[in-house]
């Protein structure tokens, strides 16, 4: 086989019996890898209705095809599990060396489940499994986890580990490796918390051939020399940091708990203020061209702190909460990276505290006499803490905006800033509407990364004020053209560089893995793995009316900038999810019709389930 | 945007909002043009690198006709400017950024 060990490692962390499975090349052949892969993983082994922190909830590790051929930003590596967060799927990429070196182990992917008796280190050398006392790592944060682990088990070991608040069970706790690097979203280092494993530690010796390494160098050359060209610009010079301070002048900047879509003092937290002033040097991820992490460091005399930093972090950290000193700003990113928690969701929990505590629903008592106000620098920082360690408040808030809202009532659900449980990205939905749906109808819960519907906003093929029934075949296309790239795992910032993702990867494809591929069948490949999520999600509870946004996005209009008194309808989001579902070929209750799950080969799946 | 053009002269003065690389090589945050009412895309390009050379290469193609796909033009932070031509007025703001949208 190339391209593919054609198995995976299940390992049960209660009992320590470890299995090499066989995987169908018709499995792989039809979910490629990584997040598709991984999707048909979860159906097959995640029990229906078990809760996230069950022991059998299964938490995978998936590699790709590409993983080990070098081709630029191929080195990545999903993880899914029933997310704790939402109750639905979960997956969260990352990159780096992690990612070969656990391919190199001999699997494809890793599915662990259970419980560990005793806090687990657990190391993977090929074939050699063994279960290590992780007590000495306890309460370490990611870096310093990271670190001791290496020096203990050498320095070519990959480590992928949790921080206090992924031992802590917060829920959305990310999962870190390769320095930094993240799972964060859905929150599975809550889930690796809950089955006491402090850390992965990986080495392997097992490299994975090729079908056509000449024809694979050539194109992967090629392909190399455009990601060096104008179609990821941005990415090489400021990073996603550039998006702060134009998102604030399109007025789709959320700031101050989505209250408005524009900062005033958006000038000291701008990307090219960032960088003029706090900028130190670009990282990049295991063959990676790109290089898109800008790493910074405070400059005041507070404590130094220095670490990657990008535009999500900065719109959660920074505006969202009112923070405006942007050496506060990367203190908080760094210490949600080292504490482990999913800097988005952690500064949207927090700024629906601070809503909450300026209208007098949370009082000094209740933060422990933090004066939980936007812009109050000292407050964010304080209350990170608190959640890393789930102490005074920070327990409310380890549990996500959805249930710190639910658990204290009085109206204060309508300023939680999530979908399905996700809080939200740094997109307004108001406006950029196709970006709205796909918010609403992500599986995920709002994410923007699984449809980039943004990218038909910032563009001249919509009225991104308007909303109209077309979203939702943008988005449904947006959806599959990401599920095919999360799949083989592409970086999403080389998507520019493609010609024609389709075609191109195919060639791509059936160079590494020998086996006949169309662009056709990879375009469909893509819809049959959102389909199957969506699928995952209806057997866990999904109903019609989770496919939503918050509240506030539907009762109130935007006060400033270019979009003041742009709002959205619950009509005009229900016309344009009655147009994802149409586009789709589901019913307008959003299930999907027999004849569907036949036409895209997933209906065996369906009946073994 | 499709309002007749008002001014006798057939210019008009235009604000040009400099984002993200095209700030830092240009040093500044604006820029003042003047342009045909009609103006079009290439007419924009060449009046920016005239304003700053800098973006010759970087947002503006080396001929200086057009943008580099790099980079996205918008008109008053509504309309994206394509090269069908931009009917400017008088006080219109331009915002040239990286058109590399996700993150």
């Amino acid at each position: 086989m190339f391209g593919y060990h054609g198995q995976v490692l299940r390992i049960d962390l209660s009992t320590q019996q470890r299995v090499w499975e066989p995987l169908e090349e018709q499995v792989l052949h039809r979910f490629i890898g990584g997040i598709g892969l991984g999707t048909n993983l979860m159906y097959t082994s995640c029990p229906p209705g078990v809760e996230p922190f069950d022991p059998a909830n299964p938490l995978i590790f998936v590699g790709s095809p590409l993983v080990g051929t070098r081709l630029t930003t191929s080195s990545k590596f999903a993880v899914l599990t029933k997310s704790p967060l939402t109750g639905c799927i979960g997956d969260s990429l990352s990159s780096s060396f992690m990612a070969t070196e656990l391919k190199k182990t001999g699997c494809d992917a890793l599915i662990l489940t259970g419980r560990s008796p005793f806090p687990c280190l657990l190391v993977i050398n090929d074939d050699v499994v063994e279960f290590l006392d992780a007590t000495p790592y306890l309460g370490l944060s990611t870096t310093a986890t990271e670190h001791e682990i290496k020096a203990h088990l050498g320095h070519r070991t990959r480590v992928a580990c949790i921080g206090p608040a992924g031992e802590r069970l917060v829920r959305y706790a990310s999962i870190t490796n390769d320095g930094g690097r993240q799972a964060a979203r859905t929150g599975p280092g809550a889930v690796m918390g809950s089955k006491n494993l402090k850390a992965i530690a990986v080495r392997g010796t097992r490299p994975v051939p090729v079908f056509d390494a000449k024809a694979l160098h050539a194109i992967g050359t090629n392909l190399t020399q455009r990601s060096l060209g104008p179609a990821t610009e941005k990415y090489r010079t400021l990073g996603t940091l550039a998006n702060v301070a134009v998102f604030n002048r399109l007025g789709t900047l959320p700031t101050y708990n989505f209250q408005r879509s524009t900062f005033d003092e958006i000038e000291q937290v701008s990307g090219e203020a960032l960088h003029q002033n706090h900028f130190v040097t670009n990282a990049h991820c295991a063959n990676c061209t790109i290089g898109c992490e800008k790493i910074l460091v405070t400059t005041d005399n507070g404590p130094k702190a220095q670490g990657r930093m990008e535009y999500e972090s900065a719109f959660a950290l920074g505006s969202l909460v009112g923070v405006a000193n942007a050496n506060t700003v990367i203190r908080a990113s760094t210490l949600c990276d080292e504490l482990g928690l999913d800097t988005i969701s952690a500064g949207v929990t927090i700024a629906w505290a601070m809503e909450c505590f300026e209208k007098g629903l949370l009082t000094l008592k209740d933060t422990g006499g933090l004066a939980l106000r936007f812009g109050n620098d000292a407050a964010l920082l304080a209350c990170l803490q608190l959640i890393g360690e789930r102490r005074g408040l920070g327990d409310l808030l380890a549990e996500g905006s959805r249930r710190a809202s639910q658990r204290l009532g009085r109206g204060t659900e309508a300023w939680a800033m999530h979908v399905k449980g996700l809080e939200m990205p740094g997109y307004e939905p108001r406006s950029l509407k196709t970006m709205a749906l796909g918010l609403a109808v992500s599986t995920r819960g709002a994410c923007h990364n699984r449809s980039s519907s943004y990218e038909a906003d910032f563009s001249s093929r919509v009225d991104r004020f308007q909303a109209d029934v077309e979203r939702g075949r943008l988005t449904m296309e947006g959806e599959d053209f990401s599920a095919v790239l999360d799949s083989l795992i592409w970086c999403k910032f080389l998507r520019k560089a493609f010609r024609d993702l389709y075609a191109e990867s195919a060639a791509i494809y059936e160079h590494v893995t020998g086996w006949s591929m169309t662009a056709a069948e990879l375009r469909q490949a893509g819809e049959r793995i959102n389909t199957l999520k969506k699928l995952f999600n209806i057997r866990e509870g999904w109903r019609r009316e989770d496919d939503t946004l918050p509240p506030r996005v539907l009762t109130e209009t935007l006060p400033t900038g270019v979009a003041q008194g742009v709002g959205l309808t619950r009509a005009d989001l229900d016309m344009m999810i009655q147009g994802y579902y149409s586009a789709r070929g589901w019913t307008a209750e959003g299930l999907i019709p027999e004849q569907k799950l036949r036409e895209l080969d997933v209906w065996d799946i369906v009946c073994t389930r | 945007m499709t309002l007749p053009c008002n001014m006798p002269s057939g210019t008009v003065n235009v604000q040009v909002e400099l984002f993200s690389m095209a700030r830092l090589v240009c040093g500044r945050s604006f820029l003042a043009l003047d342009l045909p009412c009609d103006a079009t895309l290439a007419d924009v390009a060449h009046a920016l690198v005239r304003a700053c050379p800098a973006l010759r290469g970087l947002a503006i193609t080396t001929d200086g006709t057009g943008l580099l796909e790099s980079y996205a033009l918008n008109l008053n932070g509504r309309v994206f400017v394509t090269d069908t031509g931009v009917h400017l007025q008088q006080g219109d703001t331009l915002l040239l950024f990286s058109s590399q949208a996700g993150g």
